[in-house]
């Protein structure tokens, strides 16, 4: 009986293996197709760029369009986010990114001081219910530093976790990586930002995973976690016991839950951005005629709910086209992933690709009521330069891996 | 950002500075800025180790399959959403963004049966403001300073639920242009606050008829929820806020004259802006209701009915406020008039009554101004109802037209112990039964209810009142009419129930009482006045009423006019009914010179009855009906003024003036209350 169980168990896990391989092979060869590649194009990796430059225009279209009907939507700030993000995302690329591998204590000192910035009087700008921006004295300029430590934060989980060349053989080392992540997860907590918090915890976590992590170590990890996540919500909930969750939060997760309990606060949120995107139909309403947007139904129909606002526009086929292109991206970072030779550039490229398919499954789901709402903006689309700009630079560090594939540092 | 917060952001800063310069200096240069937790770096990133982990590839497949299935996930919502349940949520955005906006139909009209506008409409601009705008002080305030009203009033107009907890309060009706402009010309400061163009009643009259018209309110809880449940086709069903009749022809009439509601549906933004106008169905107004009531009578009744109170209470009784007169065409039942004491003006009804002034309108001082006394007020009827005994006695032969009866002015017909005095105690000497009614002798009524307590069958008394109408309404269509009451031996035993056994037995003396119109007996002035205009018209009574005709606004603008009908049709020998009209004619003519002056001025032949009820507590009330011409008789009037005097020439006055109005001959002769002790 057992022995016979085992054959039927390796057998299984042979068909498995073997549908992994190809699918390995394929992803592979989307990335890593012509690594050798030479020409003037050769230093840039095409298979990340087109899909990437077609989101960024597909994106500007979607502003272009709220600017028809929203104030708060400028198109040119738009445009002057893409210009500089797309200046950095160059400088990024044109810099060999094996340097950081070697600056780990720099980049966690960068990342402390990112995350405290706010913080800092006649720096921190909290006006309206926004958390965590910071206001350039005599200039006015306001940027969200947080946005701009998630690139950081990769590079610096990347660089450590790369030291171990995918053998975290010990719990001590498991234990270490886990502490240096929750460093920028505790202190963007206290800005608190939870939504952001939990893109750096995923693709932190992304990389200490794939860095080799055993995988007792992780499940037991992410069984802490979710007891954890159970125990903060259902003290927030309960009369008496201290509520780590704010207000906000917890009506959130209730709506979330059963979106009837409330239509016209965080409920009235998320069933108007559903209305928007079921509306949008097979082809959509075009460009300009979005009613639930247009009207003001919607709410930040250009920031957190630009998803829903593209969806009631261009339809299924334009949500689907979102969908293909950050697909397409975000494989094709994996498949670089999969043939670079260096450690440290497969765990930067998987930081940079969990990031985007967490903030993509977490902006979009959340307009389609499977992720309760939080303030994530889709990257490279969602009005915001400090997330256009940190999403370029994410770009460029792919972009350099693929630029410095080769040379032997 | 409390100070504690940014001392320790400045305190971890100057910390981490501080191991950052550490660690700057401490190393040497290729270990500058790295933290050594003990791996073993790649090659790649300077390290020495060249073998790649093993597991880095399946991990990375793993996040590839993760990848696929979170976008996997997204693409089967969006198939369900967009493409599955498409209709369901394009329906939902429809609806969202379209609102109906009910069109409020004009009100019909009232007018005279000349054609005069007793009660019109004109346009009202009103400030209307949503519910929650009252959590916002200062809007209430900047409101309230615009309107001109005190804070305190607009907050509590808003918090007011009476038009419906959901729907928009109304702030001020009536606003001038001023405040209009201001408020379109400031919306964010007017967040949820609109101004609407209502109709509201308009009164060219004043207050003239306002028992007959009524006024209009809110409408009512009670009100909307039987609209809702009514099943009947073509049903008015209301909404929150809207204007109905809360009285007289207004309420009579409501199906009449309120209109169809028109609807537009509209589109609008999330905060309600319209954005382009839809499908429309416009309102249809209400009918104009034309009513029987001559203005030029009405206002000659009021201004008689007001005078006389007035002189009554200044020079004779000074409680005396209240009283009612109804003048009505005998051949149809057409009301030409009709009058209460006191009024009030239906205007204060418009747009909302205030508190105080319903308070007002309420309390004991102002004597129920509300009720229509006409219809309403329930009296012992006093002598007015001896033409009524007379048929009685006649038809049951408890006496004839030659029986006599001696007035001595004390009257002892149940025995010394229970003697009765006539109103005139010196007496009338010898009588009829016909000079009986000219000098309402009691003593003659006295022996007919004595008759009728030995006859075998002493309840064909009350039958006979019965059949005249007494104790049941006359049904004019007007709301709120009293039944009156003719007492009875059972009624008696029944409603006495805290009495001994031997004072709620019915007795002679109850007889006697009812003969001459006292005691338990009630009627109301439109009673008697139906019981007169049948001994007018030889025993025919047709339904009182106000209505005349029903014009359409709307359409070919058709008239659906009223057909007179028959109440009751009484029957009474021609001879009895002849004895009685002449009578009623020597009680204008032959009892004192004094009331006959004031008749001889008229080129028509009248008859008619005085009445003093007596009330206790209060002076009596006073009647007087009289109807003219009496050989073809066209018009009858009634008078009737509460706590007056013993002297029903108070009542007789008003009763004449309305005959005057309605020939077009004025009563000439000097009236002075001094005057008025004379008769009865």
């Amino acid at each position: 009986m057992a022995v016979e169980q085992g054959i039927r168990e390796g057998e299984m896990r042979g068909i498995f293996d073997g549908l992994l391989d190809k699918f390995g092979f394929a992803l592979a060869r989307m990335g890593g197709a012509g690594l050798q590649r030479k020409g003037p194009l050769g230093s840039v990796y095409l298979m990340q760029l087109i899909p990437n430059v077609l989101i960024v225009v597909f994106g500007t279209i979607v502003m272009w369009s709220a600017s028809l009907t929203m104030v708060d939507a400028s198109f040119p700030r738009h445009l002057g986010g893409i210009a500089i993000g797309f200046a950095c995302a160059a400088l990024v690329w044109a810099y060999d990114y094996r340097v950081f591998s070697g600056k780990s204590t720099l980049l966690l000192i960068i990342d402390i001081v990112l995350m405290l910035l706010p913080s800092v009087p006649g720096l921190g700008y909290n006006a309206m219910g926004m958390t965590g921006w910071v206001q350039v004295p005599l200039i006015g300029l306001r940027a969200q530093p947080s946005e701009l430590a998630k690139p950081v934060t990769i590079l610096l989980m990347a660089s450590l976790t790369a030291e171990y060349n995918g053998r975290i053989e010990t719990l001590r080392d498991y234990l270490k990586l886990c502490g240096v992540l929750c460093v920028p997860f505790v202190l963007i907590l206290t800005q608190p930002d939870l939504g952001t918090g939990l893109i750096v915890l995923v693709l932190g976590a992304s990389i200490i995973v794939c860095g080799g992590a055993n995988s007792r170590w992780v499940l037991v990890t992410v069984g802490i976690i979710v007891v954890g996540a159970i125990v903060v919500v259902a003290s927030s909930m309960t009369e008496g016991l201290p509520s780590i969750l704010k207000q906000y939060q917890i009506n959130r997760l209730v709506v979330f839950v059963d979106p009837s309990v409330d239509p016209t606060g965080n409920g009235y949120n998320l069933q108007q951005a559903k209305i928007a995107v079921g509306s949008g139909g097979l082809f959509g309403k075009g460009i300009g005629n979005a009613s639930q947007a247009g009207g003001g139904f919607l709410p930040e129909a250009h920031t957190d709910f630009v998803f829903a606002l593209l969806a009631e526009e261009f339809g299924f086929v334009g949500s689907m086209l979102l969908l293909f292109l950050f697909g397409w991206m975000i494989l094709a970072t994996v498949g670089l992933a999969l043939r670079v030779e260096s450690t440290f550039g497969k765990l930067v490229l998987v930081g940079v690709a969990s990031m985007w398919a967490f903030q993509l499954l977490q902006n979009v789901g959340m307009c389609i009521g499977i992720m309760p709402i939080t303030g994530i903006p889709l990257p490279f689309v969602s009005f915001g330069s400090s997330s256009m700009i940190s999403q370029m630079v994410s770009a460029g560090l792919v972009q350099s891996v693929w630029h410095y594939r080769t040379k032997a540092g | 950002m409390t100070l504690t917060n940014i001392i320790i952001a400045l305190i971890i800063i100057l910390l981490l500075s501080l191991v950052g310069l550490y660690v700057f200096y401490s190393r040497s240069d290729d270990e500058k800025l790295k933290m050594d937790i003990g791996g073993t770096a790649p090659r790649a990133a300077g390290g020495n180790d060249s073998s790649a982990g093993n597991g880095i590839r399946t991990r990375l497949l793993g996040l590839g399959l993760c990848i696929v299935a979170v976008v996997g996930t997204l693409v089967g919502r969006l198939w369900s959403m967009q493409l599955v349940s498409n209709d369901e949520y394009s329906e939902q955005a429809e609806q969202n963004r379209t609102r109906t906006i009910s069109l409020v139909a004009p009100r019909g009209r009232i007018l005279d049966r000349n054609g005069n506008e007793l009660v019109g409409n004109r346009p009202a601009l009103t400030v209307v403001s949503k519910p929650d705008v009252v959590e916002n002080p200062i809007e209430v305030k900047l409101l309230a300073n615009l309107i001109g009203m005190p804070a305190a009033a607009v907050r509590r107009k808003i918090q007011d639920q009476s038009e419906g907890a959901q729907s928009d309060r109304t702030v001020a009706q009536d606003v001038s242009r001023r405040v209009v402009a201001f408020i379109g010309e400031h919306p964010y400061l007017f967040e949820g606050v609109s101004v609407e163009e209502r109709t509201a009643r308009h009164y060219p009259y004043g207050q003239l008829a306002a028992h007959v018209v009524g006024y209009t309110g809110t409408v009512t809880r009670e009100q909307l929820e039987e609209s809702e449940k009514s099943t009947d086709q073509g049903a008015i069903v209301y909404q929150a806020g809207d204007t109905v009749g809360q009285a007289g022809v207004e309420y009579e009439y409501e199906n009449v004259l309120q209109g169809v509601r028109g609807e537009q549906s509209v589109h609008v933004d999330a905060n309600g802006v319209v954005s382009e106008y839809s499908t429309l169905v416009e309102p249809q107004s209400g009918s104009d209701v034309i009513l029987t009531i001559d203005a030029t009578v009405q206002q000659a009744a009021e201004e008689s009915l007001g005078r006389i109170i007035e002189n009554i209470r200044k020079k004779v009784s000074p409680r005396c406020c209240a009283g009612s007169v109804i003048a009505m065409d005998v051949t149809n039942g057409e009301i030409l008039a009709m009058a209460s004491a006191p009024t009030y003006s239906p205007n204060i009804f418009v747009g909302g009554i205030s508190n105080d002034d319903w308070e007002t309108l309420q309390s004991e001082a102002s004597a129920n101004p509300l009720m229509n006394r006409a219809i309403a007020g329930q009296y012992p009827s006093a002598s007015t109802i001896k033409p009524l005994s007379a048929f009685a006695a006649l038809d049951n032969r408890i006496c004839d037209a030659r029986s006599k009866f001696d007035c001595t002015g004390w009257w002892t017909g149940f025995g010394v112990a229970s003697g009765q005095y006539c109103w005139k105690q010196s007496g009338h000497g010898e009588m009829t039964l016909e000079s009986g009614i000219t000098f309402s002798c009691d003593v003659v009524f006295y022996e007919i209810g004595k008759g009728f307590f030995e006859s075998n069958n002493p309840e064909k008394f009350q039958e006979k009142l019965r059949e005249w109408g007494l104790g049941s309404l006359t049904d004019v269509d007007l709301p709120g009419e009293g039944k009156g009451r003719v007492p009875d031996a059972d009624w008696k035993w029944n409603y006495y129930t805290n009495a001994a056994d031997v004072d709620r037995q019915w007795k002679g003396g109850d007889f006697t009482n009812l003969a001459i119109g006292q005691g338990d007996l009630l009627v109301t002035p439109i009673q008697m006045l139906c019981a007169y205009a049948g001994i007018a018209t030889g025993g025919s009574q047709w339904r009182p009423h106000v209505l005349r005709s029903i014009r359409s606004r709307t359409g070919t603008g058709s008239v659906i006019d009223y057909e007179p009908q028959l109440l009751r049709e009484v029957h009474e020998d021609p001879a009895y009914l002849s004895l009685v009209l002449r009578g009623l004619q020597g009680a204008i003519y032959e009892e004192s010179e004094w009331i006959a002056l004031h008749f001889n001025n008229m080129k028509e032949r009248v008859a008619g009855k005085s009445g003093t009820g007596e009330q206790v507590g209060k002076n009596p009330t006073a009647w007087y009906i009289a109807f003219a011409p009496a050989q073809n008789p066209r018009y009858a009037v009634v008078s009737t003024i509460e706590d007056a005097t013993w002297a029903s020439g108070s009542a007789l006055y008003v009763t004449r003036d309305v005959l005057g109005a309605l020939f077009g001959e004025p009563d000439d002769a000097l009236v002075a209350i001094s005057d008025m002790q004379v008769a009865d």
